[in-house]
């Protein structure tokens, strides 16, 4: 939920709040008063007709008073009637309804006989002003309305554009991009805050990120240089005439060494390089002729290990990525299907637009799927393996969002990977 | 076949120099940007290998100067650099082939033939040995005339010899040459043993002595 609409909408809920409390009490108000004001016009009245009749010994004429009905009746001492306030109902000819009255019924004498009295008025305004004031606090209320999306259309528009451009920017930053994240200043300071965090934070970011780059950089370049030194000589020394065996065999066990330790430079090398996200040249790759060259690129590896394989599927895919990585990713999976196969054993290949499937025949895993693809864990030290195909594999796959999942069932090792939905798509 | 060397690590320099002299090119060496300039600015050579990599100057520099002064060398990048966008602009501003250190001398050896013989429309397409020719862009061989029937492997593998012959490959380098980076997941050596055994057999049939001396302890030869 965007920030307004919450923030609306807590108004509109207190408001509605504020409104029913505000009219309620509004309403009871006015009713006392109204109560009060009528009472007390009654009460003129009846002090006015006994004072009448005190001075003038008659009974008053009835439309003199300001009420708006008066009744006057011989009282019969028989029945006790002593000053009472009431509300009451009369059926009014003209609305053809009923209207609320105030009634005050007294005794008055003249001459020692007494008169009952009662006195009516019209509650009608009241209800009328009820009404009224119902309807002002809906009009307010509906004026409040307007005005609170009038004002959040303007906030969005203007106040909390800098904040949304600054939030599209930082979405769309990646440290891969050789420059800082530049952001609009703005007047708003909690915003300018937000900026100049955001702005402190990526540049130093960034910065490590350099540092870190050159780092892997001079590393690669300055391992791999002695590496070649080392090597060269080797190889140099390997030429020389009357080599003992004893030496020969030490030079060549140094060489496979040195060698040992290039491949395992040049693959962690690699895994920086993914970590760095430095592969960000994507294209819309054919994944299924990417998968057709690595497997014909490794038929003769399978067929010196006697591995039979068979393509089960292979729909025409294409995955964005960059084609490096999706050649290092196939080859590493399949080799890994090699590698821990059983003699005559057999890897199935099947590719459709939801996911890439490679299961081979093996031994069960010792160890428990998820280390299989942490660094340096071979299942079983496979010859000259490091350990180290899988965690690739694994790099590159939470790099470009892919879903690898594996289970072994009936002697089938399975890896997939689940192709991103807005990525696949068939021809 | 005149070559140059642009590599500012002297020792590696002085390797690359010492194994190609021994397989018989004229070679000399430059170790900074202001030397390799001047020499290309001078001389023509047959093909350069070169080290992106250098004091004084990037390496892409030299190879536009050799693009305008020098078009017929071939151009080997030699880089630690293994960075993807370098090898890129390395072979579309012309180089012919890019190798990431560390490498083995006998690799660069047979990437420089190849490069050289493609090079090179004079040269002679067939490579001969005694009674042994082969012919690398039909990746066809013939002993006495007699068509050997052999695996691309095979074939790649008697090329590699052929072009360090009287060389000592190591297993690890013909592993390699013939599987790349994969070898890492083979019992590559065992693999080695088999193709060599193959190609010997193949070679015997067809009528040559056998040329393939195995080292013991460290490797192969191939006897010319």
């Amino acid at each position: 939920m965007r920030i307004l609409t919450k923030t609306s909408l807590y108004y509109l809920i207190v408001s509605i709040v504020v409104f029913l409390l505000g009219g309620l009490s509004f309403y009871k108000i006015l009713q006392t008063e109204i109560y009060d004001e009528v009472d007390d016009q009654l009460f003129t009245d009846k002090e006015n007709i006994i004072e009448y009749i005190r001075r003038h010994n008659e009974l008053p004429n009835v439309t003199s008073g300001i009420s708006e009905a008066i009744l006057v009746k011989e009282h019969s001492d028989r029945i006790k009637v002593i000053e009472a306030l009431t509300d009451t109902l009369i059926f009014s000819a003209y609305d053809e309804e009923y209207i609320p009255f105030r009634k005050l019924s007294f005794i008055a004498y003249q001459n020692g006989k007494p008169f009952q009295y009662t006195i009516l008025k019209s509650l009608m305004d009241f209800e009328d002003l009820f009404e009224s004031t119902m309807l002002a606090m809906a009009w307010i209320f509906l004026l409040l309305l307007i005005g609170l999306a009038g004002v959040n259309y303007f906030v969005n528009k203007y106040t909390w554009l800098n904040f949304y451009d600054t939030l599209d920017k930082a979405k769309r930053y990646s440290l891969t991009q050789r420059e800082p994240l530049y952001l609009n200043p703005t007047k708003t300071r909690e915003f300018q805050e937000l900026n100049d965090v955001l702005q402190a934070m990526t540049k130093k970011i960034h910065n490590d990120y350099i540092n870190l780059k050159e780092f892997t950089e001079n590393a690669s370049h300055e391992i791999q240089t002695p590496l070649a030194i080392v090597n060269s000589k080797l190889e140099l020394f390997m030429q020389s005439d009357n080599l003992t065996q004893q030496q020969a065999s030490m030079l060549e066990e140094m060489h496979a060494s040195v060698n040992r330790l290039s491949r395992l430079n040049k693959s962690l090398i690699l895994l920086t390089r993914i970590e760095n996200r430095e592969f960000s040249e994507t294209e819309e790759l054919p994944l299924h002729e990417v998968l057709l060259e690595q497997i014909t690129h490794l038929h003769d590896i399978m067929q010196m290990h006697e591995l039979a394989y068979q393509v089960t599927s292979l729909e025409p895919t294409t995955l964005s990525i960059n084609r490096g990585l999706a050649e290092v990713l196939l080859s590493n999976i399949l080799l890994n299907a090699i590698r821990h196969n059983c003699p005559s054993g057999t890897i199935y290949v099947s590719l459709t637009a939801q996911e890439l499937c490679i299961s081979n025949t093996g031994k069960p895993l010792d160890s428990s799927p998820e280390q299989m693809f942490e660094r340096f864990m071979s299942g079983n030290k496979a010859a000259g393996s490091l350990g180290i195909g899988l965690a690739i594999v694994s790099k590159i796959c939470s790099l470009y969002k892919l879903q690898p999942a594996y289970n072994y069932t009936d002697g089938l090792h399975k890896l997939c990977l689940q192709l991103p939905k807005k990525y696949a798509n068939s021809f | 076949m005149k070559l140059l060397i642009i590599e500012d690590e002297s020792a590696l320099n002085a390797s690359i120099v010492a194994y190609l002299q021994q397989v018989g090119y004229t070679c000399e060496s430059a170790e900074d940007f202001r030397k390799a300039w001047r020499k290309i600015a001078n001389q023509d050579y047959d093909c350069v290998i070169l080290d992106l990599t250098l004091p004084g100057g990037n390496g892409l520099d030299l190879i536009r100067l050799l693009k305008t002064n020098n078009p017929e060398a071939g151009i080997i990048i030699i880089s630690a650099k293994n960075a993807l966008d370098d090898k890129i602009s390395g072979l579309e501003l012309g180089a012919d082939d890019y190798l990431t250190k560390p490498f083995h001398l006998s690799e660069l050896n047979a990437r420089l033939r190849s490069v050289i013989r493609r090079r090179n429309i004079t040269s002679q397409k067939v490579i001969q040995l005694g009674s042994l020719e082969v012919y690398p862009e039909s990746a066809e061989a013939l002993v006495e005339g007699r068509k050997m029937t052999l695996t691309k492997k095979e074939f790649e593998l008697l090329l590699y010899f052929v072009s360090n012959k009287n060389r000592v490959l190591t297993k690890d380098s013909i592993a390699e040459h013939l599987w790349g980076d994969h070898i890492e997941t083979l019992d590559s050596l065992d693999f080695v043993y088999t193709h060599i055994k193959n190609l010997r057999r193949k070679l015997i049939e067809t009528g040559a002595e056998d040329p393939i001396q195995t080292i013991y302890g460290m490797g192969y030869k191939f006897n010319y």
